[in-house]
């Protein structure tokens, strides 16, 4: 058993759209996650970061680049592989209204991967039911209900039950949070959290709210525009944030506290995310970045080690 | 303070529907002066959405109806304002901004000529002049080539771009209020920047009130005056920022404050939730909505309503009877959670 869980090799994932021009989602990220952590991958809605958690889970192929699971590269082109795959990767899913159907009990959502990867006897997964309802704080008696009649974070909870149900290894928490209350949303951390440390899970957690992923996350991945700009520990990035891109990320999010927020110095970026079909020439944040100059317009940075533990993708990072 | 922009007094609206009348706000009583931002802050479900429209008079009636109270804006009361009179005031007096610009604006007009309709609505200007405004307006909202983009329909916009093409809409007649409903929820971090700035810009240029409605405690922090904090139909909790931030007496105000991560936050300190969910208003309870969920919760929480108890400051105010003077103390009720 190797350290890093999951590990991809200049990952690339690119849609043909209209007029046979490609969007590049995600676009050459080498990044590893190790066995046991929580990887906070953060950015704006458009940067790539769901892709790339799909693309990790095997539900896209990736257009170019390896998956590396646990030493072993991944053929997902073949079926039993990514059955095999998907018995050790699960994913939760950003919003709980759409993620389970409505004509399925919630006993039968959650059996259902289990039945899939022929687990258990009939018996036994009854059983697993009841026990995983414990686990995320439901009802036994709920495993007869419909999705229609659960609260959001209690469909949040059917989701995590089922993604449980196969007992993976790793992961990918798909914005589990972004689609609930703030009340509610603290129950789903403390949850996930406490799943982590019994099951000895790994996570990918994407999300937006930066104030959150700080919480839960070891390390933390700032992608933009399908790359990733920035990777340091939670702290690092915090305290010592190297990457404009992040700076200015960092320095938008909204603190709830008066008096931090009056005395705060805000770096606002001009301008809107360009298109990823069209990205501008050299680094991709070249456009909206203060401080770019001629290199940056010409050459795409690489993602390289600056301090131990700490990597960035910018040329004007010494 | 300047003016008294908006006074609303024991406002109640409930909703009509097969299963029974769903009380949405159950006295709610607020006020907002000129130059001054109001924030609004509670769970989905809790009325904030719903007292916002019901001052524009936008929620349809049936199956909404306002059971009692009255809203006195710039010293006319909405309650009693007839549809014509209502059609002068909305855009004109009030402007509302809306979480979704996309479903806010009409897809198959331009931009430009969607403000104009606004301002030639309540102004009596020509067609040129009234052109040139709009485009003064989008230029205000800093948005570039005001002249070409006027021309231009809401999809060739970004999300940000047309929020700001809302915004310019709504001040294109100097209202006296604005309503913000969630203008940067479905925005990004460092577009959500971008607009706030804005709000604060046109709050100070032009004097204008805001209700900002939202339930991100971070953006309330940045910009809000004062404080409303709703639960269940009700104002639990209400006074400046800094009252509601550091001196929050209400249980509910502790409990969402303590919800969210700190900034030195790690993962060894669990988060604090709390547990369960809003009560249901199609039957709210009799006694304190939050009783259910409070963990100070006493015996005469379940059974009666608590009043209003004005607090050291003045216009702090909370609904908690911990606050009743005859209460005793934590440790007499045995109470040890703090």
């Amino acid at each position: 058993m190797s350290n890093v869980i999951i590990k991809t090799v200049n990952l690339s994932k690119y849609f043909r759209v209209s007029g046979g021009r490609m969007l590049r989602a995600v676009d050459n990220v080498s990044l590893e996650i190790r066995r046991g952590e929580t990887l906070g991958l953060v950015g704006e809605s458009g940067c790539g970061k769901s892709t790339l958690g799909r693309t990790m889970m095997g539900i896209y192929r990736p257009t170019k680049g390896q998956l590396i699971y646990d030493g072993q590269e991944l053929n997902l082109t073949s079926k039993r592989e990514r059955f095999k795959f998907a018995k050790k990767a699960q994913i939760v899913f950003q919003d709980p209204y759409a993620s389970l159907d409505p004509r399925m009990t919630v006993g039968s959502i959650i059996q259902e991967g289990m039945i899939i990867h022929g687990m258990y006897d009939k018996q036994k997964r009854k059983e697993r039911v009841d026990e995983l309802l414990d686990i995320v704080g439901l009802n036994r008696e709920h495993a007869n209900r419909f999705p229609h009649e659960f609260s959001g974070g209690q469909r949040q909870r059917i989701g995590i039950a089922r993604s449980l149900a196969i007992e993976p290894e790793f992961i990918v928490c798909d914005e589990p949070i972004s689609a609930l209350d703030v009340s509610i949303q603290a129950q789903i951390i403390n949850l996930l959290h406490n799943l982590q440390s019994q099951m000895k899970l790994t996570y990918l957690f994407i999300a937006h709210d930066l104030n959150i992923v700080k919480y839960i996350s070891d390390r933390i991945a700032v992608m933009y525009l399908g790359s990733v700009v920035e990777l340091a520990s939670s702290k690092d990035l915090y305290a010592n944030t190297l990457h404009p891109y992040s700076k200015a990320l960092l320095s938008a999010v909204p603190v709830p506290d008066p008096d931090v927020e009056m005395n705060k110095k805000r770096q606002i970026l001009v301008g809107d995310v360009p298109s990823p079909i069209n990205r501008p020439k050299g680094c991709a944040f070249s456009s909206r970045c203060p401080i770019a100059g001629d290199i940056c317009r010409r050459e795409e940075p690489v993602l390289r080690e600056v301090l131990p533990d700490h990597f960035v993708s910018c040329h004007m990072v010494k | 303070m300047g003016k008294r922009i908006l006074e609303i007094e024991d406002l109640r609206v409930s909703f009509d529907t097969y299963a029974g009348e769903v009380q949405a706000v159950r006295g709610v009583s607020l006020y907002v002066d000129e130059g001054e931002v109001l924030a609004i802050v509670g769970e989905s479900g809790c009325g904030k959405s719903v007292t916002a429209q019901t001052i524009m008079k936008l929620n349809a009636m049936p199956p909404a109806r306002i059971v009692s109270g009255s809203i006195v804006l710039d010293e006319q009361d909405i309650v009693k304002a007839s549809g014509n009179e209502m059609r002068k005031i909305r855009g004109n007096k009030v402007a509302m901004i809306f979480q979704d610009p996309m479903t806010c604006m009409n897809p198959t007009k331009q931009v430009g000529k969607q403000i104009v309709e606004a301002i030639k609505l309540h102004k009596h200007l020509s067609n040129a002049e009234a052109r040139e405004q709009a485009i003064m307006c989008l230029e205000q909202v800093n948005i570039p080539n005001p002249k070409e983009r006027a021309k231009q329909y809401p999809h060739e916009y970004s999300g940000g771009m047309r929020q700001r093409a809302m915004i310019a809409m709504a001040i294109s007649c100097d209202p006296k209020l604005l309503i913000a409903d969630e203008p940067t929820t479905a925005l990004d971090v460092t577009i959500q920047a971008q607009i706030m700035d804005l709000l604060v810009e046109i709050k100070e240029k032009q004097n204008t009130a805001i209700i900002l409605i939202t339930h991100d405690l971070g953006v309330v922090a940045g910009i809000a005056n004062r404080v409303a904090v709703m639960y269940a139909g009700m104002i639990v909790e209400t006074g400046t920022t800094h009252q509601i931030f550091y001196d929050h007496t209400h249980p509910y105000t502790n409990a969402l404050m303590r919800s969210l991560p700190s900034v030195d936050a790690n993962k060894t300190t669990d988060l604090v939730s709390i547990p369960g969910t809003p009560p249901d208003l199609l039957a709210p309870p009799v006694g304190c909505p939050f009783a259910a969920r409070c963990k100070h919760c006493m015996e005469i929480c379940k059974e009666e309503m608590p009043p209003e108890f004005q607090l050291e400051q003045e216009g702090h105010v909370a609904r908690c009877w911990l606050l009743h003077p005859d209460c005793p103390s934590a440790a007499e009720r045995g109470d040890f959670s703090e």
